[in-house]
């Protein structure tokens, strides 16, 4: 039995936890039920939709009952409780292989802006001082993937096939995605062609823009004059797509920012 | 009586029940020694080497301290030592002969450590048994296997055979066998099993699925359908991806045949007569 109740701005934020009921939210292919009980929190979820929906909505509402079937249940008991929880998008803990549907060329000296969009984990998190992360739930389970000249040499990365849109109005507006404005540049006397991209999710931060789309800084990938060596720039600040934007989320690794140089066929593929 | 008793008085007023103590206090001052300096040794180098070289350094140091501490010692009891060392030599001798088993193991476990093919942590599989590694000790090797027993393995026979280190790569293949009914169409089944591989967040994009035709069996047509996970998700995406594949052949209409025979007489004969009746067969036939 659903109650009414304002609706929040946006799907993340900070929620007051109710008694002897439920806060359900939808976002996108996610369901997200958080069941409050007396001494305890039942925190359940489960996917409806394919990894490729394009379901860009969300929805929140105040239930007095739990569904009858939840996948993926977890019970939380507690001597003192708290009332606030926080949910926080945030980016994999995992490079990103954007995979382009048509794969692309880029000759030489030529440079383009590529807006991708990157798959966001959602954390829970209780307001407790300091903050009890709870959980950490993809929004959407992206598919593993290697990355690497062999089987023997690369990382686990996930994986997303993107349409790489350089025009920014084409990109579909997704609540559960985070766009990132990605400027490749190439400086090599030969044609790149770009097949995979290794993006680098766990430097980048979340952003909130005012009309509630999601970005992440912007990424740029410079291929050297030689052809054998990339440059990996990654900005301090939001892009300057997003309108007055607010962070949401640090970088999950702060440890390697600022300008990195990576052998080429660690970035491009 | 009063002879030994002299003699004990003799003995224990003598430099010997001297030098007797200092051995005993040397051998008890390098056995608290090795055991802190081996611990130490093993707890700093532990943060920069994996637990099998550092057990194998917390080992060697231990058994070279002591053996120095020995030496001390039974130059303290007034030993010579090149004459003991001869000996030694001459008793080791007749030991190897004696424990060749037991010194063939020894040497095949220095070739291990050398070699490191899995260390300790690592799974294995050794013939028809598998299992985690324990410990890789002097003389054998030891598992827990998946069904919870304790397994040890001379050295030497892990020498001599093929092991398999099933942990050493990240990532795993898993190779499934479909077999589909002779009236099915290929190129479907081939998109069919493709999609549910792309669809299956545990199947790896990279390395791509590879599908390979192993030929006509006796009642299906044999695919081989080899997937790529991680290695911690192998087991669970052969389980989830066999259940996919069997949902996704339902529902396109794909038949997975079962082991059938067609009686024939020959081309000669006539069919097999076959006689409908409404009636139901007796029970007391």
């Amino acid at each position: 039995m659903a109650t009414e109740f304002d609706k929040p701005p946006h799907w993340w934020g900070s929620f007051t936890l109710p008694h002897e009921q439920s806060l359900q939210w939808r976002i996108g292919p996610l369901t997200l039920i958080v069941h409050c009980l007396e001494g305890e929190r039942h925190i359940g979820h489960q996917r409806t939709a394919d990894f490729d929906s394009d379901d860009s909505t969300w929805e929140f509402q105040l239930a007095d009952q739990l569904p009858e079937t939840l996948e993926n249940s977890s019970r939380y008991i507690f001597s003192k409780m708290v009332k606030r929880l926080t949910l926080t998008p945030r980016l994999a803990d995992r490079p990103i292989i954007s995979r382009p549907r048509v794969p692309f060329n880029l000759t030489a000296g030529e440079e383009v802006t590529l807006y991708v969009s990157l798959p966001l984990w959602l954390e829970l998190a209780l307001e407790t001082s300091p903050v009890t992360v709870l959980e950490e739930i993809p929004i959407q389970r992206p598919s593993d993937t290697w990355f690497g000249p062999s089987t023997l040499e690369g990382e686990l990365c996930y994986a997303s096939s993107t349409h790489c849109r350089i025009n920014l109005a084409e990109l579909p507006q997704r609540v559960h995605r985070a766009i990132t404005p990605v400027l490749i540049r190439n400086r090599a006397d030969t044609t790149l062609t770009v097949e995979r991209l290794n993006l680098p999710a766990p430097l980048l931060s979340v952003f909130a823009g005012a009309d509630g789309q999601l970005w992440t800084p912007k990424v740029t990938l410079i291929r050297g004059k030689d052809g054998d060596m990339a440059e990996l720039k990654i900005d301090d600040k939001a892009p300057v797509q997003a309108e007055s934007p607010e962070l949401l989320s640090q970088p999950r690794n702060t440890a390697n920012t600022g300008v990195l140089i990576r052998a080429f066929n660690a970035v491009f593929s | 009586m009063s002879e030994y008793w002299s003699e004990i008085v003799s003995f224990l007023s003598s430099e010997k029940l001297w030098a007797v103590t200092r051995a005993f206090i040397v051998v008890i001052i390098g056995l608290v020694t090795a055991k802190l300096a081996s611990s130490g040794i093993s707890r700093v180098a532990s943060k920069k080497i994996d637990t099998h070289r550092a057990m194998v350094l917390k080992r060697g140091s231990y058994y070279l301290i002591l053996i120095l501490f020995l030496i001390t010692a039974l130059h303290q009891l007034g030993f010579n030592l090149s004459v003991l060392l001869g000996a030694a030599g001459i008793f080791s001798v007749a030991i190897g002969f004696a424990s060749q088993t037991s010194a063939s193991n020894l040497i095949s476990g220095l070739f291990l450590v050398a070699e490191r093919p899995f260390t300790v942590g690592d799974t294995i599989r050794v013939g028809t048994t598998m299992g985690e590694v324990l410990s890789i000790d002097p003389l054998s090797v030891k598992l827990r296997t998946y069904d919870n027993l304790f397994v040890r393995i001379p050295n030497e026979s892990l020498i001599k055979s093929e092991v398999t280190t099933v942990s050493r790569f990240p990532i795993r293949r898993a190779d499934l066998l479909v077999g589909v009914a002779y009236k099915e169409d290929l190129k479907k089944v081939r998109a069919v099993l493709e999609e549910v591989a792309d669809k299956n967040p545990l199947s790896l994009e990279e390395p791509k699925p590879r599908y390979i035709f192993q030929g006509f069996g006796d009642s299906s047509l044999d695919i081989q359908f080899s997937v790529w996970a991680k290695r911690e998700n192998f087991l669970d995406l052969k389980n989830s991806i066999y259940e996919e594949i069997k949902i996704a052949f339902d529902e396109q209409g794909i038949e997975i045949p079962f082991p059938h025979r067609t009686l024939y007489t020959g081309s000669v004969t006539e069919p097999f007569p076959i006689k409908n009746t409404d009636n139901e067969p007796s029970d007391n036939t």
